[in-house]
């Protein structure tokens, strides 16, 4: 595993590393169904909030900057502009903080999601507790 | 046809203050394709055979598949797509979601909103499964 994204070696604060999603109107509509929306959406184009959460999670993944096991324990999230089908999203992963609490170690991530215009989409901070 | 379960039965809400109900059901079907669109494939979430060895006995829901409900509730009230602009979330996980748990949103207006005049509503949300467990709970900022 990369030292950058490990408890001990941890580059706190720094950006580890950045992607870019481009979302389509059939990815919104795949998700909506996905996640039980039953109700017609107002504008199709629009996304649920929570699509934006996925984005920061895949770029994390890909990246390998979470520990197998690690398990989620809480997060901060701030959400601004909506997501529209043909947005171009760009986000920047970072490791915010470490600690230890009770005898287990947590690492304190943020991401941060912003559009082909510079606004935010979401800026997302969440405890991982690591195995 | 829809992998999650979700529910309008609680749309009319009990109170003035709580929010529209709404439902998850988690299927191991969902877990997977969840996975597969964020890209999470953390063994907990997908490697049945290995989580049963785990301290969790089983696999579990990643945690953005029970939070949704919260989501649902809150658009809904709006009336929105997506919550506006300048919303602020705040949330803890409490115990594991895992395939065959049906989670159930209650999201409420605090007391410290009601009867304001000011732009930002308050909630206080949380989700609990079939039984009754809390599986999370948080705070979310609603400027409207």
């Amino acid at each position: 595993m990369n030292p950058d994204f490990c408890y001990d070696t941890a580059r706190l604060g720094e950006v580890l590393c950045e992607g870019i999603a481009e979302v389509t109107r059939e990815e919104i509509s795949d998700f909506r169904t996905l996640m039980g929306y039953t109700d017609p959406p107002k504008d199709p184009t629009v996304a649920p909030t929570s699509i934006g959460l996925i984005f920061g999670l895949r770029l994390g993944w890909e990246h390998a900057i979470f520990p197998p096991g690690v398990i989620r324990t809480g997060d901060e999230d701030e959400f601004g502009v909506p997501v529209r089908a043909g947005d171009t999203l760009r986000t920047q992963f970072s490791i915010a903080n470490k600690f230890k609490a009770k005898g287990r170690r947590f690492m304190n991530y943020e991401m941060r999601t912003l559009n082909q215009r510079q606004e935010l989409v979401c800026s997302i901070r969440f405890v991982g507790m690591i195995p | 046809m829809s992998e999650a379960l979700m529910s309008n039965a609680g749309a009319a809400a009990s109170c003035e203050d709580d929010l529209p109900v709404r439902q998850i059901a988690i299927t191991q079907a969902l877990i997977d394709r969840y996975a597969d669109i964020s890209q999470d494939f953390n063994p907990i979430h997908v490697d049945v055979a290995m989580a049963v060895g785990t301290p969790f006995g089983g696999t579990i829901a990643h945690g953005c598949i029970p939070l949704e409900p919260v989501f649902q509730a809150i658009q809904a009230w709006l009336g929105t797509d997506c919550l506006p602009s300048g919303s602020k979330m705040r949330l803890r996980y409490r115990a594991p979601s895992r395939p065959g748990d049906v989670i159930t949103s209650s999201v409420k207006l605090t007391a410290a909103a009601q009867g304001q005049p000011d732009t930002v509503k308050i909630l206080s949300f949380a989700c609990h499964n079939q039984d009754a467990r809390l599986v999370m709970d948080g705070e979310c900022e609603v400027p409207v």
